[in-house]
Formats: C-alpha cells, structure tokens, sequence
C-alpha cells in the first residue's frame, strides 16, 4: 500500500479526534536542529468543517483488537485497515514541517495486538523524531489504556502533550459500549501522567537540566450523546478532572453517528449546540471562576439550548444585579454575561486612570446586547427593558434560525409553490367564492 | 491646514515627528508623500528625513513611553494605514504628556484607534506565522509567496529563523515585491523583481499531493461548515495555500 493510501486512511480514521491545540509548550529550538514550539501555539489551516488543523493528526494504525460500539475502528466494523512504520510517519511529519503544513505531530493509535506493543510503536515514533531528526516541534501522543508503566514514562520524555480519552462519561456506559475498557485501566495511566509531571516541574526546580516531562500537560475527551449521561454529570466530572489531575484541557466530542447498533441512540445530527454548551461552560471553570455546582444541579442537569450558561446563570441569580463597572471587582466582572476575560483586563487597567462611560465599554469590548441588562455605569442603568428576568430573557433569546436554503433556490421555490396551494380550504373558500 | 509630508519610511515619520515640536508651524496631519492628495487650501511642509532626529524620537518613545508604546508606533507604521502618520503623531502627543499610562486610557479616542489597528496587524502576523507554505525549489532551497493586507513581512521573518534551523528560505510579499531572505540564520529584507518564478524540487509535487489529501480527510463530513472555515481563514489568503 503506498504512502498517500495510508495517509487517506489513518487521517480518515482520526478525524473523530477533537483535540488540534499547539499550545502550552515553549520548548526551543536546538543547534542543528529543526523546530520550536510556540506558547499560544498556531493553527495552520482549517478544514471543511470549520475546524483548525495545526497538527498532522493521524492514527499509527487502525487495526484494532478492541469492540467499543460507537467507533469506527471496532473489529467488527468493516472499513479498509492500515499501519504506518515509525519511519513512514517521522518522515511525513518533518516533510510537512519544512513547509510549514504543520506545526507538529498528533499520533494516536488504534489497539493493535495488545496496548503494550502499540504504546512501543508509538514511542518508537517520538524517539525517531527527537533523536534523529533532532524535531522540536510540538508533539501530542495519545497514552495507551493499559500499556506498561514504563513505556508510558518512556514516551512522556519526549512529548508535549499527552492524552488518555475518557470517552464514555460514566462506568454504565462504558459497560454498555465499550465492555472492554475499565474506568480503572483509564484514570491510572491520567493518574501516573500527572505524578510525573508534578516530578519534574520540582527536578526542574533544583536543577537546570532536568529532563521535560509533558512540559503542555495533559488532555482528555468526553464523547457528548452516545450515552443518556446528562451534561451536569459530564460537568462535574470535568471540574474533578481538573481539580484531581490537574488536567490543561477537556475536550467534548459531539456524538457523530459512524453506524448503526440498536445499543447507539438514534442521532440524525451531531448535538453541536450542546457541545458548544459544554465548552462555554469549561470556559467558565476554568477562566471565569464558576464551579459546575453554580451552573447545573440535579433539578435542573441539563443546558439551555436558547441561552448560554452564564446568562442562564445571571438570570437565575438576578438579585446580585446589576452591578457598577467603576467599583465591582474583577471576579465579579467576569460574571457579568457580556463580559470576558479581556474586556474585563481592560475595565480594571481603564479604571486606573479614567471613569468608563457607557460609550467606552463598547470601545472596550463588551457586547452591549447582553451586559446592558446586568450593569450600571456612573449609577445610571441602561437596560432597554428594565431589570425584569422575564423581559430580559425574551430580549436575549435567539433570533429563529433562517433556513440554510440558498437564496436563488428558496425564490426558485416560492415561484413554483404560487401555483401550488399551500391550504386546501382556503383555496376551496376562493373557489366557492367565500372570499 | 497645515500638513507635513515625509519621505513613507519610518526614520522619515519619526524626523517629522520631531521636527513638529521644534518648527514654528505645528502639523494637523502628517502623510506620506506617496499617498498624498494635494489640495488649494493645504498648506505643506516636506520634512527631508533625518537619522540622528529619527533615532531621538525612537530613543525617547521608549525612554519616557514605554517599549510597548514604541511596537504599537511601528505596528501602526506597518499597517500602511492612509492616516497612519497623523494616528502616530497624536498617540505620541499624548503618550509624552502621560508617560507609560497612555495605553491604560481606553477611554480616549486617539488610544482606542492605535490599539485597534495594532490588534489587526497583529492578528495578521500570528495568521501568516500558520498559512504560509513553503514549497521546496531545486537545490533545497524553501520558498514561500504571500499576499497580506498589512507589511508584516518583517514581523514574520524571526519566527522562522528560529524555527527552521539550517534550512534555507524566502519569504516573497507579492504586493510589495520584497523579500526575506535567509542563508545560514541571518535574514535580510531585499526588493524582489515580479517576475520571480521558481523552479520546485522534485519531491516538492508528491508532498504537496499528500497535503491535499489529508486535508480533504481530516474533515467531518457532517460538521459541514464553510462559513466558519472563512471566518477562521478569510479567502484572500487562498491563493497561496497548497490545499486550497
């Protein structure tokens, strides 16, 4: 099979994979080596779907040993299988590399006899490449549920970055589509990661030279809606992943339907709105000082589609409204729907040598359409309906969609449905001359 | 009105600049000569560009504003931006009056518009730093067209010294026909002739070949979303990707 066969294939088979971030890793450049890795990191092109390609995100291979009834690479599953070598795979990436294509690897790969050989094929990828090649770009290898401790420590050596997929949010459902992996076999390897990490950020402390152990921390993903798991506990088991394992980042993966299995739910599309919910409400746990408890509960454990979760938030919690953007303090900016990070940055630095008009905070960078509602500026309130959680809402909810028909199609259309009758009785009453 | 002109490079703005706090006429706007529409009622004074007078200017933003200051001066500068010499004059009036709090004052307008355009050149930058692509010529050498709105090829050009270790390249700003060029880890910026064609490598067709095809597999069919991939990657700058 020829490179470009591979390629199509191992790219297909990895694309279900979300994670796509080059960031985090400052590691330098080395005398005749090739690549760095830059803090922010950089996207390097955006695919079809909208989404940023900055890694060269590939399978090593898709023969698998395993059945997890929502993937496609399943034993059972019948698509076309292949396997790159460690060679074939370092040399795409520094190819790629020199042109710029990329700005690093993100190897991940299918169970192939037992985790154990798969994790050394993995490795053996990295050791080329930082060894060889002398590579420094950003690498992102994907940890191997169940691999020998050493082998996991061994590679970490030379990564970024490094991920255990969750998946399935909760054991039932691991049960239920995935009966071969344990909650167990995935939390240890996340468990053993972090310990490292802890290890030689203090190495790094005592001596200069100590070896980089996944310097851009570790990541997971949680597939939303093959499961009947409700977005509170996807939530609160996120804020645990970040509390407990020190996790950089959580990734969600609106469930696309690769086949049909009467243990899948039926999904025509993939629930991107709630997927999107879930990543504001990260946002919010991680930059904005929320915790999951604040934003769901039992009673209420799923988002709203209408609103995001921090309007819906303000909302329920109107009596802490409004509030003055020349005195309230940063934590309690950053509450305000309407108002980021940055624009928050920017209220305070502002502040310092001027009072901010209501005029300003558009300047700024709020989006006046919501923070409006929740704020007053020098005292004065200037929410068009008032502070009145009924009105409020009904002034945020979301225009209804227009149809994603073109608009020379949707003419096309209208003139051919004027000759036909929309409603029979109405015609009729025009026949009959009721009119 | 009165109007200074100056000669559109950077000591020449900063010449102007200083020149507007000594001469008996203070400028309303300064433009570059290039760009400039003369009109009845203007009155104009060319200000011949001066190194000493320039590097005082530059010596002084950094002294007495702040060295954050003096990159959104030559972010404006590179934004080519028709009002870009007047922005300038007016940023800097200020800055000097309040020292190293100017960039904190949002709430002046002469500030807001400086960090605004800045945020654009920048944006533009960190943009480029991933579209580039360079193609391999015969000989193994690496180069690289673009096009951008702003003149960032400056801005670009350190990056890939640092990253691309031995390897030899160009960067070419079709625009404004001038090149970044590197041989062994210095670069230099050069004027280049249009009519520059490059001759690719032999290997250079198979990768691009292998790019193409990743990048039509690594998309979710049912994720479809072009709207959102122009945001991300406006199409102007399609011309001179690979995959695209």
């Amino acid at each position: 099979m020829d490179i470009q066969q591979k390629l199509k294939i191992l790219a297909d088979s990895a694309k279900y994979d979300v994670s796509c971030s080059s960031s985090g890793s400052n590691r330098k450049n080395t005398q005749g080596g090739i690549g760095n890795a830059t803090l922010s990191g950089i996207c390097h092109s955006w695919s079809d779907d909208g989404r940023c390609i900055s890694l060269l995100k590939i399978l090593y291979t898709n023969e698998c040993v395993y059945d997890c009834v929502y993937c496609v690479n399943r034993v059972t599953n019948d698509i076309p299988r292949a396997s790159f070598t460690p060679q074939e795979v370092a040399d795409l990436t520094i190819n790629f590399y020199k042109r710029n294509y990329i700005e690093g690897l993100f190897l991940s790969s299918a169970i192939n006899k037992n985790p154990d050989y798969t994790m050394e094929g993995l490795s053996e990828v990295v050791r080329i490449l930082r060894e060889e090649y002398r590579f420094n770009g950003y690498i992102h290898l994907k940890g191997i549920p169940g691999a020998d401790e050493a082998l996991i420590s061994k590679a970490g050596k030379y990564v970024d970055r490094m991920s255990v997929n969750i998946e399935l949010p909760s054991s039932e459902g691991l049960k239920l589509l995935a009966p071969q992996k344990k909650k167990e076999s995935i939390l240890k390897p996340m468990g053993l990661i972090n310990q490292k990490i802890i290890q030689s950020k203090e190495e790094k402390k005592q001596f200069k030279g100590a070896n980089l152990f996944v310097p851009a921390g570790q990541s997971t993903q949680l597939i939303v809606g093959a499961t009947q798991d409700h977005d509170y506990k996807i939530l609160t088991l996120t804020e645990g992943l970040y509390n407990r394992y020190k996790l950089k980042r959580v990734y969600y993966s609106a469930y696309v339907p690769v086949m049909n299995h009467p243990k899948l739910p039926q999904v025509i599309n993939p629930p991107t709105v709630r997927e999107h919910r879930l990543y504001q409400a990260d946002w919010l746990l991680r930059f904005y000082g929320f915790s999951a408890g604040e934003l769901l509960d039992e009673t209420q454990p799923n988002f709203d589609n209408d609103f995001d979760p921090k309007t819906d938030w303000a909302l329920r919690n109107i009596h802490l409204f409004p509030i003055e953007i020349n005195r309230a303090e940063y934590e309690m900016l950053l509450r305000v729907p309407g108002i980021g990070v940055r624009s928050a940055r920017r209220i305070i630095a502002a502040r310092r040598v001027s009072t901010i008009s209501y005029d300003g905070l558009k300047n700024i960078g709020v989006v006046m359409k919501r923070a409006q509602h929740f704020i007053t500026c020098n005292g004065k309130y200037h929410g068009e309906v008032g502070m009145k959680v009924g009105l409020i809402r009904q002034s945020l909810l979301p225009k209804p969609k227009k149809t994603n028909v073109p608009s020379w199609q949707e003419n096309q259309l209208s003139f051919l449905t004027d000759l036909v009758p929309y409603n029979h009785n109405l015609i009729n009453s025009i026949v009959l001359g009721e009119l | 009105m009165i109007i200074y002109l100056y000669d559109g490079s950077f000591e020449g703005l900063l010449t102007a600049i200083y020149e507007s706090y000594y001469l008996k006429d203070k400028p309303e706007k300064i433009y570059s000569k290039e760009n400039f529409q003369p009109n009845l009622l203007d009155d104009t004074i060319y200000i011949e560009t001066d190194g000493t007078k320039a590097d005082k200017v530059y010596e002084s933003i950094g002294s007495k504003i702040s060295k954050n200051a003096l990159r959104n001066v030559y972010h404006i500068f590179l934004s080519e931006h028709q009002e870009a010499g007047t922005m300038i004059y007016n940023y800097l009036r200020l800055g000097w009056r309040m020292g190293n709090s100017v960039d904190l004052n949002l709430m002046d307008n002469r500030v807001m518009v400086v960090q605004e355009i800045c945020n654009k050149v920048s944006r533009e930058r960190h943009r480029m730093l991933g579209l580039i692509r360079f193609q391999q010529l015969k000989g193994d050498f690496y180069y690289a067209p673009i096009e951008p709105d702003y003149n960032i090829i400056g801005l670009v050009a350190p990056h890939f010294v640092e990253r691309m270790g031995d390897q030899n390249w160009m960067i070419h700003d079709k625009k404004r026909n001038i090149a970044a060029v590197t041989f062994h880890k210095q670069w230099v910026l050069t004027n280049i002739d249009d009519k520059f064609t490059p001759s690719l490598g032999d290997e250079e067709i198979n990768y691009q070949k292998l790019w193409r095809e990743y990048f039509n597999n690594i998309s979710i069919e049912e994720r479809y979303n072009p709207k959102l991939q122009r945001k991300n990657m406006p199409s102007r700058y399609w011309n001179n990707l690979i995959e695209k």
